[in-house]
């Protein structure tokens, strides 16, 4: 099986594949390596969530790893794929609302954890210490190892610099949501997708530099040439825009 | 306690006993990730390491007796963790190592072997900073 699999990597990664060929062997991989996803999807099976719910999801973490495999780098391709299927997996639960409520500030570090990891990342070629990311972020290791607890409640932390906007979405509803006993249910990353894309560009902008870059509000009014009280009230003003809206949308029917 | 000779003998650097219960492995995951930080193992390493006694958890579980404790030895060195389950059994029993659950757990470790000592059943896996 391990020697099927390996030629198969080697086949996808070859430039003379055609495309055809490339997503038959694809294919053929996936067929491969799925009593993998089932094995995890049956450990989660336990929580509310039906089995092919769980296949599916996991399913889509390997082929996830599938396409980011590097064969060069002499890891066993189930050690790969593991974490990124388990993590589609926690991913689901989340998406689905069963998220632990977790306060505030929790939801703030483990934001800034997501993007200095993201960062850290891509600088040293491998997922960062705690060490190296407490320094980073400019907190205590303990904070550091809190902070992944938390994101543990329901996710494992995402590893890639935030290039999807669905994490970013998600992760902005954690945020707004956070203290807020009226959005507790809005956990659907589609909700707030168009309120952010209606928001104008300086408001946008702010966002993306506080919660994306993880900038201070001062960092902030030194990027874009304004004062910190400024950057405060402006944020604080489109956050309560955007939690209303969510309120409004999320509210069931009359 | 310590009554089986093939595990190592010295005293463990953490031991946590919890309910042979699904319900408080949480408690097992945060420790071993705990853990794991102090040693200075990466994200992507703590994960696995996580996933990895989840697994062993999840094999002994099923066989341990109802009503009884699990208990978890730590071993901290420079630059390696070990972790050992241990289970309380009727007629304990070492997993297949042809399972797939077994090739999962090996997958994510640099070390593991299960051993069984009169009642109990022991899995007992490792993983060093600088992996495999």
């Amino acid at each position: 099986m391990r020697l099927r699999s390996a030629q198969l990597f080697a086949q996808l990664s070859d430039e003379h594949s055609t495309d055809a060929e490339r997503s038959a062997h694809r294919d053929d991989l996936v067929r491969l390596h799925l009593p993998l996803v089932e094995h995890f999807a049956r450990r989660f099976l336990n929580r509310g969530e039906p089995l092919d719910d769980l296949l599916q999801v996991g399913t889509i973490g390997l082929i996830k790893a599938i396409d980011r495999f590097d064969l060069g780098r002499g890891v066993e391709f189930s050690t790969y794929a593991t974490p990124t299927i388990v993590g589609e997996i926690k991913r689901h639960f989340r998406d689905r609302g069963w998220a632990i409520r977790v306060p505030r500030r929790l939801q703030e570090l483990r934001l800034t954890i997501t993007v200095a990891t993201a960062d850290l990342t891509q600088q040293l070629g491998r997922s960062p210490t705690v060490a190296e990311l407490a320094e980073r972020v400019g907190v205590s290791q303990e904070e550091i190892i809190e902070g992944l607890e938390s994101a543990n409640a329901y996710a494992t932390l995402s590893l890639d610099a935030p290039d999807s906007s669905d994490d970013s979405a998600l992760s902005m509803i954690d945020v707004i949501g956070g203290d807020d006993e009226g959005l507790e249910h809005v956990e659907n990353r589609e909700t707030i997708k168009p309120l952010l894309e209606a928001l104008d560009p300086r408001e946008k902008h702010i966002l993306t530099l506080r919660f994306f870059r993880g900038m201070t509000q001062s960092q902030i009014a030194a990027e874009i040439g304004i004062s910190q009280m400024h950057v405060s009230r402006l944020l604080a003003r489109t956050l309560e825009r955007l939690r209303d809206s969510l309120e409004e949308s999320s509210a069931p029917p009359s | 306690m310590r009554g089986s000779t093939d595990v190592a003998d010295k005293h463990p650097d953490v031991e946590l006993r919890i309910p042979a219960d699904s319900a408080f492995l949480a408690v097992l995951r945060t420790a071993t990730a705990g853990l794991a930080a102090r040693l200075d193992f990466t994200l992507d390493d703590i994960e696995d390491l996580r996933i990895a006694v989840d697994e062993a958890c999840a094999m002994v579980l099923p066989q341990a007796r109802v009503d009884s404790d699990l208990t978890c030895a730590f071993d901290l060195e420079p630059t390696r963790l070990t972790v050992a389950v241990t289970a309380e059994c009727d007629t304990p029993q070492a997993p297949d190592r042809d399972s797939f659950a077994w090739t999962v757990l090996s997958a994510l470790t640099s070390e593991v072997r299960a051993d069984v000592h009169g009642e109990r059943l022991t899995i007992r896996l490792a993983r060093g900073t600088d992996s495999d």
